[in-house]
């Protein structure tokens, strides 16, 4: 079984410490919702993983399938079956989806992947997540639409078929059809690949459509809280306060936050009392 | 079948497609005429130092793409004359390995006579290019295009001028550049120039230099593909749309089929 095991993380960004020791194992088939405020490391925990070159792993491992993920280059680590689909996905001029698509269907296979083959795959995922037809000749994500290129997350993934996905606020910028698009698209491939998933997303009605068998609350870069679906439900309708109350804890933006509002005066004596009502 | 060049020569374009091969270690000088439709492919294998002259007839069009595939130091120092409503265009395919200094000279003589100069370079040695396009007639027409991918050790220097001299009324100058760096250690240097004397024109001139970042490469690396595999398939996307430059689909495929060689060559070192 193909697990991915993390203990005991730190990672930090340009000498600031975000993820203060994170632990976590995901098995196969398994969903994962990773939830927590703004600014407390979710993001930062997907990129460690993929292998983003601005964070730095100080403490700590990451394995998945018994290989060391923190010793391979981003490619190797995409070539081992892990995959993210980004928040920000980046624009690359001059470099067709199709093109792209191939090589990187390419470096996973012994022998490249027919023309005819690759076309059949490549129009059928398209149908899938209700792409415009001339998706494969434009430019990687070139001029489009915030949905748009999260859609084109997805059919990478499906065309790539990963064995662990992660998917980074996937859901934002989608309307609601996008969003039974993009959750039908990931849930057939689980069900054809048995593919685990971690699931970053502020929304109940996205755990709605892919539902995890655990939630995972990250604050202050460590994961404070644990439980199931119900979690991630009840976090998305009463927010983190009551988290913090339980648990008698800070998240690590709010502070800073709360620092430029009382340097505002007139606003801050409104915003303490209304902090100290709560 | 090409013909091979290892002498001073006069050579007429024949109608149609033609193929030449320069391969000698003596100076060289060359002269093309043409009157009709023609397009010529010039791979220059060796050379010492290299003097090309072309004449398009009134009414000619006549492409010609120069393929550098020389091991040393190429110096070349080009003119081109244009006359009377004759359509010229002059391609570059430098993806060698090997430093080139390169100037050009395209004279619009008469009304009507039209030129586009325009290079596709893949650079990892020094790359000096001088451009000079100028319109000397009214209803002249001049383009530059030059597109280029800067890898490790590359130094790339481009001096384009366009020149419309007073009298060429109506005449137009126009020029892009365009250059895309990888690594640390190399640079690239682009100087556009419009040199105008005469008030009833048209010119313009784009530039850009830009880096592939951090996070497109990061992105790119996140679906299984290495350094090399980017730098590739980015160089492919940005010098390709050079061949569109060329009319002739032989002349076209030349280009596009020696390109992909030299990319997937360089970028896999």
């Amino acid at each position: 079984m193909k697990s991915l095991i993390i203990k005991d993380l730190h990672v930090s960004v340009e000498d600031k410490e975000i993820l203060k020791g994170v632990d976590l194992t995901i098995n196969e088939n398994e969903v994962h919702a990773l939830m927590g405020p703004n600014g407390n490391g979710k993001s930062t925990l997907l990129a460690a993983i993929m292998g983003h070159p601005k964070y730095t792993v100080t403490q700590g491992s990451i394995t998945y399938d018994g290989r060391d993920v923190l010793a391979m280059p981003v490619d190797e680590r995409s070539k081992a079956g892990i995959f993210l689909a980004m928040q920000y996905p980046q624009e690359i001029p001059g470099v067709t989806n199709s093109d792209f698509l191939r090589a990187a269907m390419n470096v996973r296979r012994e022998t490249p992947v027919s023309l005819f083959t690759f076309i059949r795959q490549m129009e059928k995922t398209i149908k899938d997540l209700q792409m415009k037809e001339d998706l494969a000749h434009r430019f990687l994500n070139e001029g489009f639409s915030g949905g748009e290129k999260k859609r084109n997350e997805i059919v990478q993934m499906e065309m790539l078929k990963p064995s662990f996905s992660m998917l980074d606020e996937i859901d934002s910028g989608l309307d609601v059809d996008a969003m039974h698009i993009v959750a039908d698209a990931v849930n057939n491939l689980r069900r054809e690949t048995g593919m685990s998933l971690i699931i970053v997303s502020h929304y109940d009605r996205f755990f709605e459509l892919i539902v995890p068998q655990f939630t995972h609350v990250l604050v202050d870069g460590r994961i404070v809280m644990e439980g199931d679906a119900d979690l991630a439900i009840r976090v998305d309708r009463e927010g983190y306060d009551w988290i913090y109350r339980e648990l008698n804890i800070q998240p690590a933006a709010k502070e800073e936050a709360s620092r430029k509002v009382t340097s505002l005066g007139v606003c801050a004596v409104n915003q303490k009392a209304r902090s100290q009502a709560k | 079948m090409s013909i091979r060049i290892y002498a001073d020569t006069d050579i007429l374009l024949q109608e149609g497609y033609s193929e030449y091969e320069i391969d000698t270690d003596r100076d060289l000088e060359v002269t093309f005429r043409g009157a009709g439709v023609c397009d010529a492919f010039i791979r220059v294998v060796r050379c010492g130092k290299l003097r090309i002259r072309t004449f398009a007839e009134a009414g000619a069009v006549i492409s010609y793409l120069f393929w550098n595939s020389t091991e040393e130091v190429l110096n070349v120092d080009e003119s081109h004359e244009v006359l009377g409503d004759a359509a010229v265009t002059v391609a570059y395919g430098e993806c060698n390995s090997a430093p080139t200094e390169r100037k050009t000279y395209v004279a619009l003589r008469q009304q009507g006579a039209s030129a586009k100069v325009a290079s596709a370079s893949l650079v990892n040695a020094k790359k000096t290019y001088n451009i000079k396009v100028a319109n000397l007639a009214p209803h002249t027409y001049g383009d530059m295009e030059n597109y280029a991918v800067v890898l490790k050790g590359g130094k790339l220097m481009i001096d384009a001028v366009g020149k419309i001299v007073n009298g060429a009324y109506k005449s137009e100058s126009h020029q892009t550049s365009r250059a895309l760096c990888f690594d640390e250690g190399q640079s690239s240097q682009i100087l556009p120039e419009l040199l105008i004397d005469e008030n009833d024109v048209q010119a313009s001139h784009a530039m850009s230099i830009g880096r592939m970042d951090e996070d497109q490469l990061y992105y790119m690396m996140s679906r299984g593909l290495n350094v090399q595999q980017c730098t590739s398939l980015i160089s492919t996307g940005y010098l390709m749309p050079i061949t569109e430059t060329l009319q002739n689909e032989d002349l076209r495929s030349a280009l596009r089929n020696e390109m992909e060689r030299k990319i997937s060559e360089l970028c896999s070192m």
